[in-house]
């Protein structure tokens, strides 16, 4: 009987917690109030309850109640404020778990261990880390969340990025080891500057938001202008629900919209610098937009702007009529002219095509000798790259070499990306010639990691990831099996 | 190309005789050796090269050729002017540096 208020108490507590996390309104605040005052008083009885029985010698008792009832109140912020400061990944990881955060308490000590190595790395921690992620099979959202902050104590910051939002397609979901990947990586991108990152995320809300999340997520949001901005009362609201207030307040106080951050505003920065002065003739016009487009940051505006100077360039009259005169002044060999129109196209789209492969940029709509040869260049390197990546991996699974379900994972995820970037670049034709290659062998693998490896969420991920590329491409079979392997049942930690 | 352009390597206008050519480069193989400052290096459309007797050899090979000087004069005439600026660098810098490691998430 005298349990009752407390399991009432930790019920209406954790229903608190778990309404703010679905909510980014005034709402966010109200339930953070109601989660604060339960946790207030749950703690006030918890520690008199403890008090009670060491002095009533029970020391056994009181012991077995900190553990029962205060862990769970005051675990998560001492992981936070000290275990993961200090470095101190082993406590960091049972005092996770003794928190008890939902049906697998497991997963937040992995990432609180992992948290506190990144922190404070040392090979050891690591190492340790590794093995109890290794552990735990089948791969599950926290496996990969503490892989991803394991690369970002090596100083990966680009690999911890990947595997975060990679998180985001496994099924199994543990609201509070999901909490800290979306702060992860709204720091990072505040750290970069990547404030539409942040805001998308809010606006997609893929991760739920801790109060410092929820904090940047305002910042992200004023600077750029964006409608749902938070008023400057609200931001102040939220900067003092957030943690680190001292390092913030900068944030805080610089989270007004500028000009010069609005996307409309970019793009007519990035339009000026790009486009060449329009009273030059077309050669000239071309060199001087490819000469732009080399020194500059590219971008898919500056490169269309030189494939089209280009083009026009070389089918220019004057042009061709400049090159007929100089071979004849010259005495150049017979054909030289055209040779030279060949020879300059050829070379133009070689360097436009390296540039153009390394910033993952897409083909410009232009016709003529650059623009239909980039378009080309760019479709047939990039699908043979797709094409031989899909089929190293399906090879290996044939060859017998099995890797750990971490790396599988990792090799999905970075086969996706680059199908991702890809089609990005290339367009709709090339989504519909890549399609098959990721089909045959996604599906073939998926198969494989449920039947064998018994790795059902790695394997729903997969076959979600190839059902929404079929649905994109119309790809009726595709589809027919892809919804098929997508409606079955995924056991997952969750539903012990 | 522009990089490498035999009139920029031997620093001459595009409308250059051969026989001023042949002058100018043995002038600056001269002077190369010599190891004049000055003729280090060259100024291009991209910034400044550095120019070495191999460069300087290739540069006339290249316009003896009427079919390769067709090419090279095409860059030439029609480039900007040869700036003395640098390889232009990224400027993205992070806005915020070390505010990850400030909010608590390590390097």
């Amino acid at each position: 009987m005298y349990a009752l208020p407390v399991i009432l108490l930790t019920r209406l507590h954790q229903y608190a917690i778990d309404a703010r996390r679905k909510n980014r309104t005034w709402h966010y605040f109200a339930w953070s109030g109601v989660a604060a005052l339960i946790a207030t008083v749950m703690f006030l009885l918890a520690t008199t309850l403890v008090a009670l029985l060491f002095y009533a010698k029970l020391w056994w008792l009181a012991i077995a109640m900190i553990g029962l009832l205060l862990l769970p109140i005051v675990g998560p912020t001492l992981v936070r404020h000290v275990l993961v400061p200090l470095g101190a990944y082993r406590l960091a990881y049972y005092l996770g778990w003794a928190c008890r955060p939902g049906k697998d308490p497991t997963a937040y000590g992995l990432v609180a261990a992992a948290w506190a190595q990144a922190v404070k790395p040392i090979g050891a921690g690591e190492a340790w880390v590794a093995l109890r992620r290794d552990k735990r099979i089948p791969l599950g959202d926290a496996e990969v969340i503490a892989t991803a902050l394991l690369a970002a104590s090596r100083g990966d910051a680009a690999t911890a990025r990947l595997l975060m939002r990679s998180a985001h397609m496994l099924v199994e979901i543990h609201p509070m080891v999901r909490e800290l990947a979306g702060e992860w990586l709204a720091c990072d991108a505040a750290e970069r500057g990547a404030w539409s990152e942040i805001a998308e995320d809010a606006e997609a809300a893929r991760w739920p938001a801790t109060p410092l999340t929820y904090f940047l997520e305002g910042v992200a949001a004023r600077r750029l202008g964006s409608a749902s901005a938070p008023s400057r009362r609200e931001l102040w609201a939220r900067w003092l629900l957030a943690p680190h207030r001292r390092h913030t307040n900068e944030l805080r106080d610089a989270a007004t919209p500028t000009s010069s951050e609005t996307p409309a505003a970019h793009e007519a920065q990035t339009n000026s610098v790009d486009a060449p002065p329009p009273d030059r003739a077309p050669l000239p016009r071309a060199i001087a937009a490819h000469l732009a487009f080399s020194t500059s940051a590219p971008s898919l505006i500056s490169l269309g702007t030189t494939v089209r100077a280009w083009d026009a360039a070389l089918s220019d009259g004057a042009t061709h009529g400049w090159l007929g005169r100089r071979a004849l002044e010259l005495d150049a060999p017979l054909g030289a002219v055209d040779r030279a129109l060949r020879e300059i196209a050829t070379v133009v789209t070689d360097q436009l095509a390296r540039i153009a492969d390394g910033a993952q940029l897409g083909a410009p709509m232009s016709h003529g000798p650059i623009g239909d040869g980039l378009a080309r260049r760019l479709r047939h390197g990039r699908l043979d790259n797709l094409e031989a990546g899909f089929t190293r991996w399906r090879d290996r699974q044939h060859d017998g070499e099995h890797h750990a379900a971490i790396d599988e994972w990792r090799e999905f995820i970075a086969l996706q990306t680059a199908y991702t970037a890809a089609i990005t670049a290339g367009g709709a034709e090339l989504r519909r010639l890549a399609f098959p290659h990721a089909y045959s062998t996604g599906t073939h693998m998926a198969a494989w990691l449920w039947n064998t490896r018994s790795e059902y969420a790695l394997s729903h991920a997969i076959s979600k990831w190839l059902l929404d590329e079929a649905l994109a491409v119309g790809d009726t079979e595709a589809i027919e099996l892809g919804h098929r392997n997508c409606d079955l049942y995924v056991p997952t930690r969750n539903d012990k | 190309m522009l990089e490498d352009n035999p009139f920029f390597v031997l620093g001459l206008p595009a409308d250059t005789s051969r026989i001023e050519i042949e002058r100018e480069a043995q002038k600056l193989l001269g002077m190369l050796e010599l190891g004049f400052a000055d003729t280090k290096t060259y100024q291009t459309p991209l910034g400044a090269r550095p120019r070495t007797p191999e460069l300087v050899r290739a540069a006339v090979a290249a316009l003896r050729d009427p079919y390769r000087r067709l090419i090279a004069e095409l860059w030439a005439r029609h480039a900007p002017a040869p700036t003395t600026a640098e390889r232009a660098t990224d400027p993205a810098e992070p806005s915020h540096p070390g505010l990850r490691r400030s909010l608590g998430w390590g390097p």
